[in-house]
C-alpha cells in the first residue's frame, strides 16, 4: 500500500527541480552574450544614461545614432531612472558588464574613476582643448582626463512677467531685494519664491550658489558665511514669502508649482525651458541667482553629464571613444546646447552660442563662473553634500539654529 | 529493545522511504529558497565584515575589518533615533492595519450584495506601484495645496492645515497613515479567508448557548482565528520593519530625518555615501531585529497554546 | 441564506461607503490622469474638462509592457504555487521533523531587504545569461510569491482535518492522488488568495524588473512608468494614466479570483 504512493509522488517532485535546473542551464547557454571577443570586428556598443525624458531621450538616442555611423558602429542606447544608474553601474562594474560608454553626472565622475572602471580618455587622442575649466576639473581623476560632457548647465532665478509687473516689483539682484520681492509677490495661495531644500543632494545644489556667493565653502561649513547664506533661506521660510512644503519639493516640484502659478519666483535650472515654452499663457524671464551685496558676481554649482569610457575590449573602447570625440565636437556640442537649452562646454562655442540665442546669455555667464562640486573636496564631495542638506532640514523645520546645523554639518563632512 | 531494531526489516525501510518521499514535497521549494536567498544573506553578511566601498565593486578588494561596521553604525547617533522611528513606525503601522483589517474581514462577513467585488476592489491599492500611489498621497498631504487639508479647513476642523509633511512629528504619522492605508487590503484578505475557514455550525452552537455577538468573537471567532492571526501579524511586522520606498517616496527621510528608519539608512548608507560594508550590516541589524521579534512572538504564542 | 436579502443593502451602502474612502488615492489617481499634461497641480476635484492626452501617450508607449508584466506575473503564480503547495502540504501534514526549523528558514527569507536579493542575483544572472529574459524575471520575482505562499498555504492546511485524508488513503488513493484530489480542492480559498497575493506582489514589483533588465526588450510596465518621472520633467498624467490602464486587466483578474473564492467558500460552507 505504500509503495505505489512512494515512487509517483517522489517523481514529480524531482521532476519539477529538474526542469527548474534545465530551465536555467537552457537560458544559461541561450543567453550567452556576442561581447568579449576582442578579435571579431565591433559592429554595435552599448551606452548608458539617464535621459529618461522625453524628448530628451529620442534626441539623444538621435545624436548616438549618428555618431555611431561616424564610427561605424550601431549604438544601442539605454537609459534608466537618474537614482537608480550609480546602482547599476556598481553592479556592472562588479560583473564586468559595464557598457561601452557610460554617461554620468559630473559629481559623481571622480568616485567612479576612483574605482579604476573608466579608461583615462588621453590615450584615444581626444581633444580636451578648449573646454570650460571647470567641466575640465570635474572630469579629471588624480590628473587624468576620464569624462568630457558636451554642454554644462547651472541654475538660475526663474520669474513670473506678470506676476512681477502687477506687484510693481523689478527682477531682485540681491538677497534684500529678493526678501523682499518674495513677500511683495505672495498671496493667498501663491508663495512669492520656491527652491528644492529637500533631503538629497539635490537639495545641496540648490543651496550652493547661496552659500558660495557669500564666501562659504564646502571645505568648512560652520562659518558665519555659511550661516548667512542658511538664514537667508530660514528667513524666506519663516516670513511666509517660501512654503514650508520646499523640505519636500524636488526640482521638479518647484517647477509645477511655478507653472501652476503658485509661486512667483524660483530656482531652477535651463532643462526646465522646453516645458515653460509649451505653456503659451506663462510669461518667464530667468535672471542669474541674487547676490548678497550689490555688484557681487554669483557663483554656482557646475550641473552636466560627462561621457566616459569604461574598461572593456580594446576594440570596443576605441569604437566608444570615437562616439565620445563625435558627441564633443563643436556642430555637435551647438546642435545638443540647442535642444536642450544648455551651454556649450567649448569657450568658443559658447560665446558663439550666445550671440545666436541671446536668452541663453545669462546662462552662458553664469556657467563661465561655474565651479565644479568636486573641484575642492572630490570623492570626499559626498559626505560635505550630506552635511549640507542635514543642516538644511535641520535649520528649516527649526530644530537647530543655522549655526548649530551647520557644525553638526561639519562634523558629517569629516567623519569617517 | 536493541535486539528488535537489528534485523532490518521491512517496515524500518519502508519508512525510510516515507520519510524521503515525504521529503522531496520540500525539497523543490526549499531548494530554491537556498539558491535565491542563501546566497544574497551570505554574500550580505560577509560584506558587513568588510570594508566594501565603490571601489571594491570593480577590483574585488574589500579588507577584513572585524566589526568595525557594526560599531561605527551603532555608535551613530542617527542610530538611536532611526530604531526608535522604526519601533514606532513598525508598532503603528501593525495596530491600524491589524485593526482596520479585521474590522473590513469581519464586516465582509456579512453577506449582502456586491460583497465579492468590493471585497476584490479593496485589493486595489496593492496593483498601484509604490511610487505612484507615495505621489499621490504626497499631493493629497500637501500642507498648503493639498485635498486633506482643503477638506479639513472646508469641514472648519483646522483653519491654517496640518504640515503633515512639513512637521517633525506629523510627517511620521503621515507615513505610517499612509503605511496603514498600504497594509489594510492584505490584512483583510487574508483573515477574511481565515474567518471563512471557520465551520459555521460553531457560531450556530455558541448562539444557542446564549452568547452575544462579542462572546461569540472572543469564545469561538479569536480563538480559532489565532493561527492566522500569528501569520499575518509575523509577516506584518517582517514586512513592516524593511519598508523602503513608501518613506522614500513621501518624505525621503525628512524633515530633518524625522521619518529616517533603519531601512532608509542602509538605503542612504549604500547608496548615498557608498558606504556599503556599513550599509549591509544595518541591513543584517534590521534582520537580526525581525528575527528576534519573531522568536520572541511565536514563543509567547506556544506558551500562550500550550496554557 | 434566509437572512441574506433583508440584512443585504444596507450593508452594501455601509460597504461602498467604506470602500470609497479606502479608493480615495485611486480616485485621486485617476483625477489627475485626466489633467491636461504639464501640470496636474491646477486639477480640482473633479476633471470637468479631461484631458486624454495622458492616455494616449500611455497606451503608445506601454502596450508591450502590459504583455510583459501579465506574462512575468503568471509566471511567477505558477511557479510558486508549484513549489509552495507540496511543500506546504507537507509541512502542514505530514510530521517531519525539522518541519520547525524550514518554516522559521522560510520566515527568514521574508526578513531580508528586496535590495539585498536583487544585488545579489544581478551578479549571479550576468554569469548564468539571465539578464533580460522573462525567466530571470519570474525567478526572481517569485523570491516574494514562494515563502509567502508557502506560509500562508500551510496555515490553512493544517486545519484540513486528518480525518479527510486517512479515508482517502483507505479508500487506497496514493500520497499523490491525495495531494491532488483531496488536499488541492479543499485548498481552494487558500490557494486564491496565495495566488491572487502572489501575482500583486510581481505586478507591482520595481526593484527587480530595475536591476535584472540592462535592455529594453522585457521591460514590466513598472519600469515603463519610470520613463515619465525623468530627471528633469514630470509627466503626471502620462504616469497615471499608465497606472490606471495597468490596473484595469488586474483588477479584473482579481474580481474573478475573487468570484471563485466566494464559490468556494460558500460550498465549503454547504459541506
Amino acid at each position: 500500500m505504500i509503495s505505489p504512493a512512494r515512487l509517483p509522488a517522489r517523481r514529480p517532485a524531482a521532476l519539477l527541480s529538474g526542469a527548474v535546473a534545465l530551465a536555467l542551464a537552457v537560458a544559461s547557454c541561450s543567453g550567452g552574450s556576442s561581447d568579449g571577443s576582442a578579435t571579431s570586428k565591433v559592429t554595435s556598443i552599448t551606452a548608458l544614461d539617464y535621459y529618461t525624458d522625453e524628448p530628451e531621450h529620442s534626441q539623444w538616442g538621435e545624436m548616438l545614432t549618428a555618431c555611431g555611423k561616424t564610427a561605424g558602429v550601431k549604438v544601442e542606447q539605454t537609459s534608466v531612472p537618474g537614482a537608480s544608474l550609480l546602482p547599476k553601474v556598481l553592479q556592472q562594474a562588479s560583473s564586468r558588464t559595464l557598457p561601452d560608454l557610460l554617461m554620468l553626472d559630473n559629481p559623481d565622475l571622480q568616485q567612479i574613476a576612483q574605482t579604476g572602471a573608466l579608461t583615462p580618455l588621453e590615450q584615444y587622442g581626444i581633444d580636451s582643448s578648449g573646454f570650460a575649466k571647470g567641466i575640465l576639473s570635474a572630469g579629471t581623476y588624480k590628473g587624468r582626463l576620464y569624462g568630457l560632457a558636451p554642454y554644462v548647465s547651472t541654475i538660475a532665478l526663474f520669474y513670473n512677467r506678470d506676476m512681477l509687473a502687477n506687484a510693481g516689483v523689478a527682477v531682485p539682484r540681491t538677497w534684500d531685494e529678493l526678501e523682499t520681492a518674495a513677500a511683495r509677490l505672495t498671496r493667498p495661495g501663491r508663495y512669492g519664491m520656491a527652491v528644492d531644500a529637500n533631503p538629497t543632494f539635490e537639495g545641496t545644489w540648490q543651496f550652493l550658489p547661496f552659500l558660495w556667493s557669500n564666501g562659504g565653502d564646502e571645505k568648512r561649513l560652520d562659518t558665519p558665511q555659511a550661516a548667512q547664506a542658511l538664514q537667508l533661506w530660514v528667513d524666506l521660510v519663516k516670513s511666509g514669502s517660501m512654503s514650508k512644503s520646499v523640505l519636500n519639493w524636488t526640482q521638479a516640484d518647484v517647477h509645477d508649482q511655478f507653472v501652476a502659478g503658485r509661486t512667483a519666483m524660483m530656482i531652477n535650472g535651463p532643462w526646465r525651458i522646453p516645458a515653460l515654452n509649451k505653456d503659451k499663457n506663462l510669461h518667464w524671464g530667468v535672471a542669474p541667482i541674487p547676490v548678497p551685496r550689490t555688484g557681487q558676481t554669483p557663483v554656482t554649482p557646475l550641473g552636466g553629464e560627462v561621457w566616459t569610457v569604461p574598461q572593456n575590449a580594446e576594440s570596443r573602447q576605441e569604437k566608444a571613444a570615437q562616439v565620445l570625440a563625435c558627441l564633443n565636437s563643436s556642430p555637435n556640442q551647438l546642435a545638443l546646447a540647442e535642444q536642450h537649452f544648455t551651454v556649450p562646454s567649448r569657450t568658443a562655442m559658447a560665446s558663439q552660442y550666445a550671440e545666436q540665442v541671446p536668452s541663453m546669455a545669462a546662462f552662458v555667464k553664469s556657467v563661465e563662473a561655474a565651479r565644479a562640486r568636486t573641484s575642492e573636496l572630490g570623492v570626499k564631495w559626498p559626505k560635505a553634500a550630506t552635511g549640507i542638506y542635514t543642516a538644511i532640514q535641520s535649520a528649516l523645520t527649526g530644530e537647530q539654529a543655522p549655526q548649530e546645523a551647520l557644525r553638526h554639518a561639519q562634523q558629517i563632512a569629516t567623519s569617517d | 529493545m536493541p535486539s528488535r531494531s537489528r534485523p532490518v526489516t521491512d517496515p524500518a525501510r519502508a519508512r525510510c522511504w516515507e520519510r524521503l518521499a515525504q521529503w522531496m514535497y520540500i525539497v523543490p521549494a526549499a531548494a530554491y529558497l537556498l539558491l535565491f536567498f542563501g546566497y544574497p544573506i551570505a554574500k550580505n553578511i560577509v560584506m558587513s565584515f568588510q570594508q566594501y566601498t565603490i571601489t571594491t565593486f570593480y577590483t574585488g578588494a574589500a579588507p577584513f575589518v572585524g566589526l568595525q561596521n557594526y560599531s561605527k553604525i551603532l555608535a551613530s547617533d542617527l542610530f538611536s533615533k532611526a530604531l526608535l522611528t522604526t519601533v514606532l513606525f513598525t508598532a503603528g503601522s501593525i495596530v491600524g492595519q491589524f485593526a482596520l483589517g479585521l474590522a473590513f474581514a469581519l464586516f465582509f462577513q456579512r453577506r449582502f450584495p456586491l460583497n465579492g467585488v468590493l471585497r476584490s476592489l479593496l485589493l486595489l491599492p496593492w496593483l498601484l506601484p509604490l511610487v505612484v500611489s507615495g505621489t499621490a498621497w504626497r499631493w493629497m498631504l500637501d500642507p498648503d495645496t493639498g485635498v486633506v487639508n482643503a477638506a479639513l479647513r472646508a469641514l472648519r476642523l483646522s483653519s491654517s492645515g496640518i504640515p503633515w509633511l512639513t512637521g517633525t512629528s506629523q510627517a511620521l504619522v503621515s507615513v505610517i497613515l499612509i503605511n496603514i492605508w498600504v497594509g489594510i487590503p492584505f490584512n483583510t484578505a487574508i483573515l477574511y479567508g481565515g474567518l471563512q475557514d471557520i465551520p459555521r455550525h460553531l457560531y450556530e452552537a455558541a448562539k444557542l448557548d446564549g452568547a452575544g455577538p462579542l462572546a461569540s468573537f472572543r469564545h469561538v471567532t479569536w480563538p480559532l482565528l489565532r493561527p492566522v492571526v500569528s501569520v499575518v501579524l509575523v509577516l506584518g511586522v517582517v514586512y513592516t520593519v524593511k519598508v523602503l520606498d513608501i518613506i522614500l517616496v513621501v518624505t525621503g527621510g525628512g524633515p530633518a530625518g524625522a521619518t529616517e528608519t533603519l531601512a532608509t539608512q542602509s538605503y542612504e548608507l549604500s547608496f548615498q555615501q557608498f558606504e556599503f560594508g556599513r550599509g549591509a550590516a544595518m541591513s543584517n541589524v534590521l534582520i537580526v531585529i525581525s528575527l528576534a521579534f519573531a522568536i520572541v512572538y511565536l514563543r509567547a504564542n506556544r506558551r500562550a497554546r500550550n496554557v | 441564506m434566509k437572512r441574506a436579502p433583508a440584512r443585504g443593502w444596507p450593508s452594501t451602502i455601509v460597504g461602498i461607503a467604506l470602500l470609497a474612502l479606502m479608493l480615495f488615492p485611486v480616485y485621486w489617481i485617476v483625477n489627475a490622469s485626466l489633467q491636461p499634461a504639464g501640470n496636474t497641480l491646477r486639477g480640482g476635484w473633479f476633471p470637468f474638462h479631461p484631458d486624454l492626452s495622458g492616455y494616449l501617450t500611455a497606451l503608445r508607449d506601454q502596450g508591450g509592457n502590459l504583455v510583459t508584466s501579465l506574462v512575468v506575473a503568471l509566471g511567477s503564480v505558477a511557479l510558486s504555487l508549484g513549489l509552495a503547495a507540496p511543500a506546504a502540504y507537507a509541512l502542514a501534514q505530514f510530521r517531519l521533523r525539522g518541519t520547525n526549523l524550514v518554516l522559521f528558514g522560510i520566515l527568514v527569507t521574508q526578513m531580508v531587504p528586496g535590495i539585498v536579493v536583487a544585488n545579489a542575483l544581478y551578479s549571479a544572472y550576468t554569469d548564468l545569461g539571465l539578464l533580460n529574459s522573462y525567466l530571470g524575471l519570474i525567478l526572481a520575482d517569485s523570491t516574494a510569491g514562494v515563502p509567502f505562499a508557502i506560509i500562508i498555504l500551510r496555515s490553512f492546511m493544517r486545519s484540513i482535518p486528518r480525518e479527510v485524508i486517512e479515508a482517502a488513503h483507505v479508500d487506497g488513493a496514493g500520497r499523490l492522488r491525495v495531494f491532488r484530489s483531496v488536499v488541492l480542492p479543499v485548498s481552494r480559498n487558500a490557494l486564491i488568495t496565495a495566488a491572487v497575493f502572489t501575482f500583486l506582489f510581481t505586478w507591482s514589483d520595481f526593484l527587480f524588473a530595475l536591476t535584472l533588465t540592462t535592455t529594453q526588450t522585457v521591460r514590466p510596465i513598472t519600469l515603463g512608468i519610470y520613463q515619465y518621472i525623468g530627471a528633469h520633467t514630470n509627466q503626471w498624467n502620462a504616469v497615471m494614466a499608465t497606472t490606471v490602464l495597468a490596473s484595469v486587466p488586474a483588477a479584473l483578474l482579481l474580481v474573478v479570483a475573487q468570484r471563485h473564492l466566494a464559490a468556494g467558500a460558500t460550498s465549503g460552507a454547504v459541506k
